[in-house]
């Protein structure tokens, strides 16, 4: 148990009172392990980015306890969090959300300088992990000189220049075309497993499954048994087995669809074709 | 963050442009208009500095020159010949009036000197004669220049005919400027004999002036003695008592429009860059670090804003010495010492708001797309 | 403009800021012309409340403060002579500097004959000079500086007692004090001395006509006492009338630059929005409409409140410093509005640029 980077223990989070009370997230249990790589995946509105802010030490849980590494930090006060995420935490963000008037160096170096390390070293170590993300040639540009893979590529070393103990990344492949999410994906991972830091990914990014060790389904602020889900072969959204509002048998398999529009697609597809097609994956 | 305040300086040209030129702006209306009175204060007191007299003699109670009026019974300068270590009293007379070339009418101290004055005279001459006779006067170089007029020529003083014989520098003011005519021909003029306005007194220079300045005061009936320096002190406390309160309120005035355009600039700047700062809250820096980028960026183009204000006083001075508008522009140190602390308390106000913004900041919002 | 409107307002800081910054230039801008206006007035208060309408000065002498004009003995009755003058007052005046708790204040004096006229228009409180040692001071400055009537002032060394407090005759570098001509003449030594003829024509005599009559004596200059107010008000504001012009014009300028800054900030920050109009189809003209809509509306408000501001801060520093007058010409208070107006007009010209150059394809990136 003490094993784990990250132990999340019956979390939830309450906004509003009385009637307006909404939970956010409810009664989520999660460990991660050194070197995991968990991937959670869940529809708009289902309290992801609540967690993960929570997981991030920017939110605290209305009830429940977070650790890492053994400290309970929902436990520390208000003003102890950012030294928290200063050193524990990378973030990754789906607008990349670099600093535009400061060069992907400094923009890298800056995070490092506010943990307290000095300017030379902080440019230092900067410059080596950028060389090491291939970014070597661009150190003096300014991010909107820069491609999309190659701001999260950034992102990702401003990420691990405090040696983080886990990185935690909010649909990072959303603005950046399949090939090069899938590739940036990859980095990441090969990052986590040779440096052995855990990563937490929230996304709804189907390409990205392969990467992650584990996939959690949350819905409605609470983790779903993953088994239970199907994959609707039209549209390729992700539909809870017994609640699906189609269902078609064929050759012995059950498919289930988000809508009858997909399910009478996916029949008009058999009828021409004779085949299980127009897969979107 | 000290380099991130820069970076966010300059990352935005017309924001910087309008919060530097801003305060540059209204720091140049301060200094420059303090820059003026302090150049007419010195300026004004330029007769009584260059006369030549270690003490003044006035009428009792008038202590200046500029914009008043001094007269003595001729007696007194029997009555302060006696007195021992005095070595020479030369007796002026001194009214404000107009030389008038044609259209051109400018308003001059108005000297009458007695023959071979040994005080009191032109100092520095550009050309022709330095002291004038009967029928004769000797002008300023730029009021002669303005009217288009040289030595030989006429000008009128005192509704009479002069002929000038001299040009005199460093005798204009933006006010005034100063015409010398014979003691003779301005007592014909006045119509009365037996009045005098000022004497210029010289000392033996092993006396003190001070000393000889309250035996003067002592046995001569109704007048007042007053040492060359402080009666220049007197003449440019004139100005500046009747500058101060003006200056205070224009003074203000800059202030405030310094003010204004640099809280604004400070928190539009803050806006544009609030999820940037969202950003690194949630990175982990503390407010203190971001409150330090804000103070930063205010104070840094406070100090721009500053520099260029200075520097654009300093230039306008320059370029008014060759303009010859008879307007000097004289910066004192008193005066740059209030610009700085004014703009301090400019960037420090300007912080406030916008540290009040980012302190209400939510760094969850960078999960929300902003 | 509906968008205009609920952008303005959605951001409460902002419109404050905005509103604020405007009524504080054009507020500037009214006090600025104000205390101008109140100068003026203070400088030729003598000449505009004094009686006759054309004045005699020396030959020469064109203004009443800034030279010392000396008449010749017979210029008096010289001019008497002249067919067409009605009445002739004549009064010897010269600027001396009083020594107030310390403070150096210039002060015109001037002597005239009270059963002649030339003296205070409007007496507070007292009576007119009697004899040659007493005289009228003004009543702001008397009573900023504990004086009353029957105390005693020294003016060049001559103790006079005040026995009348004069009303409208103050001003921070034209302040006016009455003593009688003959007590001036003692004063300044020169027992024919005449500064000025204040000349009242017959009526329905041409001014031009007696001008040129009253020019042929020699050693004189007639002129019109509108001319020698000019003259005057000329001669001070070539000191302080720069500095203040350049002082209205920044503040326009500063205002201007708010409005803009913040228009543009909105605008920049609403890009999007904006973005997304163009791509339904609305065209360049209507989102120009609701940029300039924003900046007239805040310009407007802003000059709306500085009016208000201004009177109150006017009345406010004439409370605190009676020495200085502002004036509030309504014609003033017109151009403050259009001021707000132009600089609503100059600074929607940025943001407009902005949205000119925005591509509504840009809804469908990021």
């Amino acid at each position: 148990m003490t094993s784990s980077t990250l132990r999340v223990s019956h979390v939830t989070k309450r906004y509003g009172k009385g009637i307006t009370e909404i939970n956010a997230v409810r009664d989520v249990s999660l460990s991660v392990a050194p070197g995991e790589i968990v991937l959670i995946m869940g529809p708009s509105g289902s309290g992801k980015t609540t967690l993960l802010s929570m997981l991030g030490a920017i939110l605290k849980p209305t009830e429940g306890e977070i650790r890492l590494n053994g400290d309970v930090i929902s436990a520390f006060a208000e003003d102890h969090l950012p030294e928290i995420r200063l050193r524990q935490f990378g973030f990754i963000f789906q607008d990349f959300n670099l600093l535009s008037a400061l060069t992907i160096l400094e923009n890298v170096a800056i995070v490092a300088e506010l943990a307290g390390m000095k300017r030379n070293f902080a440019r230092k170590k900067g410059i080596d992990l950028l060389n090491g993300l291939g970014l070597g040639e661009r150190l003096y540009f300014h991010p909107r000189k820069l491609s999309g893979g190659e701001k999260q590529r950034v992102a990702i070393a401003r990420a691990l220049i405090n040696d983080p103990a886990l990185i935690l990344a909010d649909e990072p492949t959303a603005n950046l075309d399949s090939k090069i999410g899938h590739e940036i994906m990859k980095l990441l991972r090969n990052i986590a497993k040779e440096q052995n830091r855990s990563v937490i990914i929230v996304s709804h990014d189907q390409r990205i499954k392969d990467i992650a060790d584990r996939i959690l389904w949350l819905e409605d602020g609470q983790f779903k048994e993953m088994m239970s889900m199907a994959i609707d072969p039209i549209c390729g959204m992700s539909v809870e087995r017994e609640k699906a509002p189609a269902t078609l048998e064929h050759e012995g398999a059950t498919y289930y669809f988000c809508a009858k529009g997909c399910r009478d697609e996916f029949a008009d597809n058999l009828k021409k074709n004779g085949v299980v097609g127009s897969m979107i994956f | 963050m000290i380099r991130l305040a820069f970076h966010n300086l300059f990352q935005n040209k017309i924001r910087f442009i309008i919060s530097v030129g801003g305060v540059a702006l209204a720091m140049t209306l301060i200094l420059s208009l303090d820059a003026v009175f302090t150049g007419v204060e010195r300026q004004i007191t330029a007769y009584i500095d260059n006369s030549g007299a270690d003490i003044f003699v006035s009428q009792k109670s008038v202590r200046n020159m500029h914009m008043t009026t001094s007269s003595m019974s001729r007696s007194v300068i029997t009555d302060v010949e006696e007195i021992p270590g005095i070595e020479k009293v030369t007796p002026i007379l001194y009214l404000t009036n107009m030389v008038v070339s044609g259209k051109e009418r400018n308003l001059a101290y108005i000297i009458g000197l007695p023959e071979n004055a040994p005080m009191g005279g032109p100092w520095k001459l550009f050309e022709g004669r330095s002291y004038p006779r009967t029928g004769e006067t000797i002008i300023d170089r730029n009021i002669a220049q303005k009217s288009k007029i040289g030595i030989g020529d006429d000008v009128e003083i005192l509704g009479r005919k002069f002929k000038v014989v001299g040009l005199s520098e460093e005798t204009t003011n933006l006010v005034n400027s100063v015409a010398f005519i014979s003691i003779s021909d301005f007592i014909k003029l006045w119509g009365n004999s037996n009045s005098i306005s000022y004497l210029l007194i010289k000392i033996n220079p092993e006396k003190s002036s001070s000393d000889i300045a309250a035996q003067i005061e002592a046995n001569v009936k109704n007048v007042t003695a007053q040492v060359t320096a402080d009666f220049s002190s007197q003449e440019r406390r004139v100005v500046k008592d009747m500058s101060t309160e003006v200056i205070t309120m224009m003074n203000f005035i800059g202030f405030l429009i310094g003010l204004a355009v640099m809280a604004l600039t400070v928190y539009t700047s803050t806006l544009a860059h609030r999820s940037e700062y969202g950003v690194l809250k949630a990175l982990g820096a503390h407010n203190k670090h971001l409150y330090q980028t804000v103070i930063s960026y205010s104070l840094l183009s406070v100090l721009i804003g500053l520099a260029l204000g200075i520097m654009i006083t300093f230039l306008l001075s320059i370029i008014l010495t060759y303009l010859r508008l008879n307007l000097t522009l004289a910066i004192s140190g008193v005066s740059l010492l209030k610009v700085s602390s004014a703009s301090l308390v400019i960037a420090a106000i300007s912080a406030i708001l916008p540290i009040k913004q980012i302190a209400g900041l939510d760094p969850a919002m960078v999960f929300r797309g902003k | 403009m509906f968008l205009a409107h609920r952008n303005l307002i959605q951001n409460k800081t902002r419109l404050l800021l905005s509103v604020g910054g405007v009524s504080l230039a054009i507020m500037l801008i009214l006090l600025l012309n104000g205390f101008l206006a109140g100068m003026n007035r203070q400088i030729t208060s003598y000449i505009d409340n004094s009686t006759g309408s054309l004045i005699i000065a020396q030959k020469g002498v064109d203004n009443l403060l800034g030279a010392t004009s000396l008449l010749s003995v017979n210029a008096l009755e010289d001019v008497k002579k002249v067919n067409g003058v009605n009445d002739v007052v004549p009064i010897l005046s010269q600027f001396v500097i009083f020594d107030l708790r310390g403070k150096k204040l210039p002060a015109y004096l001037i002597g005239y004959d009270p059963n002649q006229g030339g003296g205070p228009w409007k007496i507070r409180e007292g009576r007119e000079p009697m004899t040659d040692t007493e005289m009228v001071f003004d009543d702001v400055l008397a009573k900023r500086n504990d004086l009353q009537i029957g105390d005693k002032f020294e003016i060049l060394g001559q103790d006079f007692t005040i026995v009348g407090l004069s009303e409208n005759t103050t001003s921070w570098m034209t302040s006016f004090f009455f003593i009688r001509i003959s007590a001036a003449k003692k004063l300044l030594r020169n027992p024919g001395a005449i500064s000025f003829l204040l000349i009242t024509p017959e009526k329905n005599i041409e001014t031009g006509n007696l001008l040129k009559n009253l020019n042929r004596i020699s050693g004189i200059n007639a002129i019109t006492k509108n001319e020698i107010a000019d003259n005057d008000i000329r001669l001070f504001a070539k000191v302080f009338s720069a500095p203040i012009k350049l002082m209205v014009f920044i503040s326009f300028l500063v205002g201007t630059m708010i409005v803009g800054l913040i228009i543009y900030t909105a605008t920049v920050e609403r890009q999007r929005e904006y973005g997304v109009l163009k791509a339904i189809g609305a065209a360049n003209q209507i989102l120009y409409k609701v940029v300039i809509t924003q900046a007239f509306v805040t310009s407007l408000i802003g000059a709306l409140l500085s009016i208000l501001l201004a009177f109150s801060v006017g009345n406010w520093i004439m409370a605190i410093r009676p020495q200085f007058l502002i004036l509030f010409d309504p014609l003033d208070v017109l151009w403050a509005i259009l001021a707000g107006v132009g600089m609503a007009l100059f600074a929607a010209f940025i943001p407009t640029r902005v949205l000119a150059k925005l591509a509504p394809a840009e809804v469908f990136q990021k």
